[in-house]
C-alpha cells in the first residue's frame, strides 16, 4: 500500500490515559512514527485491564492502543528528563498529552513552556473536560464522561429498558467517550497541522466531555425541539433487539419500502394485512401490537437465517456479533479489517487496523505494543534512527 | 488567523446523519460545506420522522447547520451534470449511499476524478465499499450490532443495547478525521483518496481491546456498569425523582476519600474493603452501601464534594442540565443559535479549541433548501440567470 499520509511526522504521546493515546495510535495508522514518552514505572495503561493472559496480565487496552508506537522512557519529575523530554519534543510535530493541568508546570508541559520553547509544535492537550473552564480540574473517569455528555443517561433503551425499567443507566462498553476524545484529538493534530507552516504551531485544548457531547448533539437538538429525552420513551416504536433462538438481531424498518419487505419476510400474516398499518404514523402509535408479533415470529428462528432473508428482502437487519463473531466474520477477512502483530509476552494475535481506509486496501499497522523503553531514549534522540524505522 | 480548513470546499452528496456529521464537523472548522438535495428527495430532517416519534420537520439540524444549500436533482442527466461540475470546484466530495448508488448516477470516485483528479471522494455506508456485505443496508443500531458494540453493551443478565445517535456520529466523526488525513496526503504526493469508511468498523474500532482479547481466546461479555479494575464503579440514586449520580473509585486514596466525603470513615478500616482486589470482589455490598447513601444527598452538591477530593464523579446529566452549562457554555461546546423565527435555542459548538484557530465553530443555522443558489451556481459555478431558469424548468434543478 502506498505511504499513510503523515510518513516523516513525528508525534510524541504522554498518555495515562486511553483518549491521548487513542490519538497517537490514529496517528500512527496515518504513517506518523509516534512515540509513547512513558514514566519509569511505564504508562499506567500497561496496568489497565482486560488482560490478554490471566498470568503474565499483558493489557489488552494497552496493546490495542500503543500497537505501532515505541517507547520511550523518560522522568519529566527530574531536570535531566524534562531535558531530555525537550529534546525529543524539539524534533517533533505533533505532542499529545493529557497530563492533569496541576502537573504541566513542574513537568514543563505547560502551555506557555511548550509554545516558548517548541513554538514548532501542535500541542494537543486531552483532558477529561478540556484545559480551560471551571471544571479543567475536575477527574473523570469513561463512566463518568459518559453522564457529563449526555448518552450516559439515556441508555439502555428498547428491549433493555423494558426488561429493567427500574434499574440505573447502564454505560457503553468499554470506553466509548474516551475513544470519541481520542478522535478529536487526532483531527484536532490534524487540523493544527495544516495550518503550521502558514501560523507555526499551537495549542489543541480537547475535552472528552465536549467531544461525547459532539456525538450526543441529537438530543440537544431534541430539547430544542421542546423535548428532554428520556431513555424510556426513546425506544423505537417497533424493531429493535429481537430475541432469536441462538442470538439476538436488531431490526429498524424506517422506510416504506423495508417495511414493506418486512412483511413479505414474516410471510404476509393476517395482522399485517390490516390497511391502516400501511400508514407510518399508525405503525409508530400501534408499535407495541407490531413488537409482540415480530419478536413471536424471530423468537423460534436462527439469527444467520434472519438477517440473510431479510437483507434479501431490503430489510435492515443485523445480528448482534459477539467479538469472536465480528473477529471471524467473513465479510472482515476479506476486508482485512485485521492483521497479526507480535503482543511481547503473548504472541502473534490479530488486531483490528483502523475504522477507515484510502482505496480498497487496510492501513498497516507497523508492530504490536513496543516494550516499556524498548527503543531506548539514544536512539529515539538521534533522528536518523527514527527515519530508518519509518522506511522499514 | 482563520480556522484551519478555511479555503477547502465540500461538495456534501451525505444525507440522514453519519455522513452529514462529517461534513458538518469539518464546517466546523472551517470548510465550506455544499449541501444538495432536492426538493423531490430532501434530506430526512425536512420530514416528518415518526419512528422517532417527530410529526414533522425540524427546524433546526445540528448536522445540517453551518452548510450551504442548493437543489440538484440528480436523476436529471444535467442534474448530475451539474454535480459533476461542482465536484470540479470542490476539493471533497462525501456521500453516503448504498454502495453502487453513485456511480448508476455517474457521480462515483472514478467518475469524479475525470472532472477533478485529485478528489478527496468520501464514501460512509454500513459495511464498507468492498467485501460480501457491501450492499448491506443499516442503520446506526444495526453497525452497533455487526461491529460488536452492541453485544457488549447492557447488563450481564439482560439482552444487547441498541446504539443511536451517537453511533452515526462516531462514524462521521472518524470519517472527517480520514478526509483531513487525505487532505494531507493529497498535500504531500498530489494524489485525491478514495476515503472508506465502514459503520460497523467503526464500532469495531470501539471495542478494539475487547477483539483482542478475544483473539487470544477470551470471551468478552456485556458486564453492566462493572468496571474490571475499580469499585465502586457505576451509577448510583440520588435525591429526587429519576436523578443519578455516576461514580468510579480509582485505587485506595479514592477509596478513603469516599468513604471520608460519604460521612464513613470507618470503613477506610474496615478489612472486607482493604484493597482493590477485596472491593471488586464484594461489588454488590459496596454498591449497596454507596447507594443507602447517595440516596441522601443531592446529585450536583454530591459530585462537587467528591471532586474536591480527587474521586472521580459526575452527575448523570439530561439534555437540560447539559444546555444550561457553565463550563461547556464557557468552552464553546455548547452555543446559542437562531431559528428562522428569530428564536435562540441551543446547540452543540466545535468539539475542539484551537490557540490559533479563528472563526471555528457554528457561523450559521439550518439553511433552507436551496438558500444558496446564487452563490453556488451563479458565483461559482458561472451560471446565468437565464440558465438557471432553464435548469428549473426542466428539472434538473429542483
Amino acid at each position: 500500500m502506498s505511504r499513510g499520509p503523515l510518513h516523516g511526522r513525528r508525534v510524541v504521546v504522554s498518555a495515562s490515559g486511553v483518549a491521548a493515546a487513542y490519538a497517537g495510535r490514529l496517528l500512527s495508522v496515518l504513517g506518523a512514527e509516534t512515540i509513547l514518552l512513558e514514566p519509569p514505572a511505564g504508562s499506567a495503561l500497561r496496568s489497565e485491564p482486560p488482560w490478554l493472559d490471566d498470568d503474565s496480565r499483558v493489557s489488552a487496552l494497552f496493546a490495542y492502543l500503543a500497537a505501532g508506537a515505541r517507547s520511550t522512557v523518560c522522568d519529566l519529575d527530574s531536570e535531566q528528563g524534562r531535558t531530555a523530554a525537550f529534546a525529543l519534543l524539539s524534533q517533533a510535530d505533533i505532542l499529545v498529552d493529557d497530563t492533569p493541568l496541576v502537573w504541566r508546570s513542574r513537568r514543563g508541559l505547560d502551555e506557555a513552556a511548550i509554545a516558548e520553547r517548541c513554538p514548532h509544535l501542535v500541542h494537543v492537550s486531552v483532558l477529561p473536560f478540556g484545559a480551560s473552564g471551571p471544571k479543567a480540574d475536575w477527574v473523570g473517569e469513561e463512566i463518568n464522561l459518559l453522564h457529563a455528555s449526555g448518552e450516559g443517561n439515556l441508555l439502555p433503551n428498547g428491549l433493555s429498558v423494558e426488561t429493567f425499567p427500574d434499574r440505573p443507566p447502564v454505560k457503553i462498553h468499554g470506553h466509548f467517550a474516551e475513544l470519541q476524545g481520542g478522535v478529536t484529538a487526532a483531527l484536532g493534530a490534524l487540523s493544527a497541522l495544516w495550518v503550521a507552516d502558514e501560523v507555526g504551531g499551537q495549542f489543541v485544548d480537547v475535552s472528552v466531555q465536549d467531544a461525547a457531547l459532539a456525538v450526543s448533539a441529537f438530543s440537544i437538538q431534541r430539547l430544542g425541539d421542546g423535548q428532554v429525552e428520556h431513555r424510556k420513551a426513546r425506544s423505537f416504536r417497533y424493531g429493535g433487539v429481537l430475541p432469536c433462538a441462538d442470538g439476538f438481531v436488531e431490526l429498524l424498518t424506517l422506510e416504506q419500502r423495508q417495511w414493506e419487505g418486512l412483511v413479505e419476510l414474516l410471510g404476509r400474516p393476517e395482522w399485517a394485512a390490516d390497511p391502516r398499518l400501511s400508514d407510518p404514523l399508525e405503525r409508530s402509535r400501534r408499535g407495541a401490537e407490531i413488537n409482540r408479533h415480530v419478536r413471536a415470529w424471530a423468537r423460534s428462528r436462527r439469527t444467520d437465517d434472519v438477517v440473510a432473508q431479510g437483507q434479501a428482502a431490503g430489510v435492515p437487519i443485523a445480528k448482534y456479533m459477539s467479538p469472536a463473531d465480528v473477529l471471524g466474520d467473513k465479510h472482515e477477512r476479506v476486508r482485512g479489517l485485521f492483521a497479526p502483530v507480535d503482543v511481547p509476552g503473548v504472541g502473534v494475535l490479530d488486531l483490528l487496523t483502523a475504522p477507515f481506509r484510502y482505496g480498497s486496501e487496510p492501513f498497516a499497522v507497523s508492530a504490536g505494543p513496543p516494550s516499556l523503553g524498548e527503543d531506548g531514549w539514544a536512539e529515539a534522540d538521534a533522528p536518523a534512527a527514527g527515519a530508518a524505522r519509518m522506511q522499514g | 488567523m482563520s480556522a484551519p480548513l478555511k479555503g477547502i470546499r465540500i461538495a456534501d452528496f451525505t444525507v440522514h446523519n453519519a455522513g452529514p456529521f462529517a461534513t458538518h464537523i469539518l464546517s466546523q472548522l472551517g470548510a465550506e460545506c455544499i449541501k444538495i438535495e432536492s426538493a423531490q428527495r430532501p434530506d430526512i430532517f425536512r420530514k416528518p420522522h415518526p419512528v422517532y416519534g417527530r410529526m414533522g420537520p425540524a427546524t433546526f439540524d445540528q448536522v445540517a447547520s453551518n452548510k450551504l444549500s442548493v437543489r440538484i436533482n440528480l436523476k436529471h442527466p444535467q442534474g448530475a451534470d451539474l454535480a459533476r461540475r461542482l465536484a470540479a470546484v470542490s476539493d471533497v466530495a462525501a456521500e453516503s449511499f448504498r454502495p453502487g448508488v453513485m456511480r448508476r448516477l455517474g457521480l462515483d470516485h472514478e467518475a469524479l476524478r475525470q472532472v477533478k483528479p485529485d478528489l478527496v471522494f468520501l464514501s460512509i455506508c454500513s459495511s464498507g465499499q468492498t467485501g460480501p456485505d457491501a450492499h448491506f443496508s443499516g442503520y446506526a443500531p444495526l453497525f452497533g450490532a455487526w461491529g460488536g458494540l452492541g453485544a457488549l453493551t447492557g447488563y450481564a443478565d439482560g439482552p444487547p443495547v441498541e446504539m443511536r445517535h451517537v453511533m452515526d456520529h462516531a462514524v462521521g466523526l472518524n470519517a472527517a478525521l480520514a478526509v483531513v488525513g487525505a487532505l494531507h496526503r493529497r498535500r504531500a504526493t498530489g494524489e485525491g483518496a478514495l476515503v472508506d469508511v465502514a459503520a460497523r468498523e467503526v464500532a469495531s474500532s470501539l471495542i478494539g481491546e475487547a477483539l483482542l482479547v478475544a483473539a487470544a481466546g477470551g470471551e468478552p461479555t456485556r458486564m453492566g456498569n462493572d468496571h474490571l479494575a475499580m469499585a465502586p464503579h457505576g451509577v448510583y440514586p440520588a435525591q429526587g425523582e429519576d436523578r443519578w449520580l455516576s461514580i468510579a473509585v480509582r485505587g485506595d486514596d479514592q477509596w478513603r476519600a469516599l468513604v471520608r466525603v460519604m460521612g464513613r470513615p470507618e470503613l477506610a478500616a474496615d478489612a472486607r474493603f482493604a484493597t482493590v482486589a477485596r472491593r471488586l470482589s464484594r461489588r454488590a455490598e459496596l454498591d449497596a452501601l454507596v447507594s443507602e447513601w447517595t440516596l441522601t444527598v443531592a446529585a450536583e452538591a454530591a459530585a462537587a464534594a467528591l471532586q474536591a477530593e480527587g474521586v472521580a464523579a459526575h452527575v448523570s446529566w439530561t439534555s437540560r442540565d447539559i444546555a444550561d452549562d457553565a463550563h461547556l457554555r464557557a468552552r464553546g461546546a455548547i452555543v446559542e443559535v437562531s431559528e428562522p423565527d428569530g428564536r435562540t435555542r441551543a446547540a452543540v459548538g466545535a468539539p475542539l479549541k484551537l490557540s490559533k484557530g479563528g472563526d471555528i465553530g457554528l457561523t450559521r443555522g439550518t439553511p433552507r433548501l436551496g438558500e444558496h443558489e446564487d452563490y453556488v451556481f451563479g458565483d461559482l459555478l458561472g451560471l446565468s440567470a437565464e440558465e438557471r431558469r432553464s435548469l428549473e424548468r426542466d428539472g434538473a434543478i429542483y
